[in-house]
């Protein structure tokens, strides 16, 4: 016996209404599943409408799916840092080798990292040894700074807003973002075998490559720069420091410019010094007490020798 | 006589209205890991508890950067302003669920990365087994593995950060 509800004239233009929702991202999930979730954010962004619920989570059940790139788990984003770290070494040189110099580094990127955005996972921080001026973060968490960036810099501040940087793209997630569109987000099984040899593998690498592109040689969207540059300075003053040091050091890159290589590095990878800093100045307004703040010259000066 | 009891009552509504939101209570919201509230408006006080990330806070005053502030516990101490935000945090759900990438590699050489996001003590651990499988299948140098093995070996604890901050006179420990 059916329930009188079930044939109600509104239940029955509700389910047309349901249906017609569901199309859209089934028709989507066919020719590209990934995207489909993307859809079923849009239709109920709240997660209100159980139909549309039940029917996502069908979805996932027979897909299992990794959502999208920016929605994957921790665990998943930390190993796609850790491959991409894996590259940056061969790009750009190993650790410079000073333990008590790494230590520093990673203490002061730590502490800007508990007042960030996203405080909650662990950052390491590396200086590696090559002549480039870049600092660049993988997801997850991993951030390089170049031992030439370092040297160029003048005060702990300068330094904990190049860190600050780097923790607003990982916090968030623009390497991800970037490469949404990769072919493996499309497709990659949530639990089973994924041969690293086989075809998901090379989507895998492939997704890594276009990472390595994107971090090493083209550069994230301008958009993003300016997001990391404005969280830069809020997170250095939140911790203590003064934020005018993110200024200092982007001053510091354009008188090192002309004569600097470009190729890999916060040149080439970054929208240009000039409009950076048209667009410090503005967000400098924000701390009128900024000249309090602390800069620490000599204790980052005597880190700075060991270079 | 109806045009003067209007009057005062539209005027007794206006003056509630101003002093309500005058006297409205600023809600601030803990933002940072390790917030502690202090017992006066400096680093060098007690301690009277550890606050979560999220976790509500009425102002009651502000002085230097230092706030006065209540829990919803009804505790009352100070709390240094860069720790806190009008805005409240988005809290990531870090979980610890097989799925994603780390699940399903982890599926090839029946491991896990051992990574708890939302532990804030910062953990020793070394490269994962995923990644390892990475450098094998692309050739990866092994000195690019060490590195990598070096740099998430490290560890930093909240004690540290505190004394690395204290030293350099940075945030709540400024003179």
């Amino acid at each position: 016996m059916n329930n009188p509800k079930d044939i109600s004239p509104n239940n029955s233009v509700s389910s047309r209404r349901n249906f017609l929702k569901l199309a859209g991202p089934f028709a989507l999930f066919l020719s590209c599943p990934a995207y489909a979730f993307d859809l079923f954010k849009i239709i109920d962004p709240d997660g209100q409408n159980s139909d549309i619920q039940k029917a996502k989570q069908a979805l996932e059940g027979l897909t299992g799916i990794v959502q999208s790139a920016e929605g994957i788990d921790y665990k998943s984003e930390f190993t796609i840092g850790e491959t991409l770290a894996l590259e940056g070494f061969q790009r750009y040189g190993l650790p410079v080798k000073n333990k008590k110099l790494q230590t520093y580094v990673n203490t002061l990127g730590n502490a800007v990292a508990q007042n960030s955005m996203r405080p909650d996972i662990t950052y390491y921080f590396v200086v590696v040894d090559t002549p480039i001026y870049n600092a660049f973060s993988c997801p997850g968490g991993i951030v390089f700074v170049s031992g030439s960036l370092v040297k160029g810099m003048n005060d702990e501040s300068e330094l904990a807003c190049v860190l600050s940087h780097e923790v607003a793209h990982v916090a968030h997630k623009h390497a991800l973002s970037s490469v949404r569109r990769a072919k493996f987000f499309e497709s990659a099984a949530k639990i089973g075998t994924i041969n690293m040899k086989g075809d998901q593998g090379k989507q895998y690498q492939e997704m890594v490559g276009g990472l390595q592109t994107m971090l090493f040689d083209k550069g994230l969207d301008k958009g993003m720069e300016y997001e990391a540059d404005e969280s830069a300075m809020a997170v250095a003053y939140r911790t203590g420091y003064d934020p005018n040091g993110l200024i200092r050091v982007l001053k510091m890159l354009q008188q090192k410019e002309a004569t600097a290589t470009s190729k890999g590095s916060w040149f080439s990878t970054h929208p240009p010094l000039s409009s950076r800093l048209e667009k410090c100045y503005q967000w400098q307004k924000k701390y009128p007490d900024a000249a309090q703040m602390a800069t620490v010259v000599t204790r980052f000066q005597s880190y700075r020798k060991m270079l | 006589m109806k045009r003067p009891l209007i009057f005062s009552s539209t005027l007794t509504f206006l003056l509630f209205f101003l002093l309500s939101v005058c006297f409205a209570a600023t809600t601030l919201y803990v933002t940072s890991e390790n917030a502690e509230l202090k017992s006066d408006c400096s680093s060098s006080s007690a301690t009277i508890v550890e606050l979560k990330r999220g976790s509500a806070l009425t102002l009651v005053v502000s002085e230097g950067r230092w706030y006065k502030v209540t829990t919803l516990l009804n505790e009352t101490g100070w709390i240094y302003r860069g720790k806190v935000s009008e805005e409240e945090p988005e809290i990531e759900d870090a979980g610890d669920d097989e799925g994603g990438l780390g699940g399903l590699l982890g599926g090839l050489s029946g491991s896990d990365i051992n990574a708890d996001a939302a532990d804030s003590s910062r953990s020793i651990r070394g490269l994962s087994p995923e990644a390892k499988e990475y450098a094998e299948t692309t050739g990866t140098p092994q000195q690019s593995q060490d590195a990598l093995d070096s740099v998430i070996s490290l560890k930093t604890s909240n004690q540290e950060i505190d004394q690395f901050l204290k030293e350099g006179k940075i945030g709540e420990y400024a003179d």
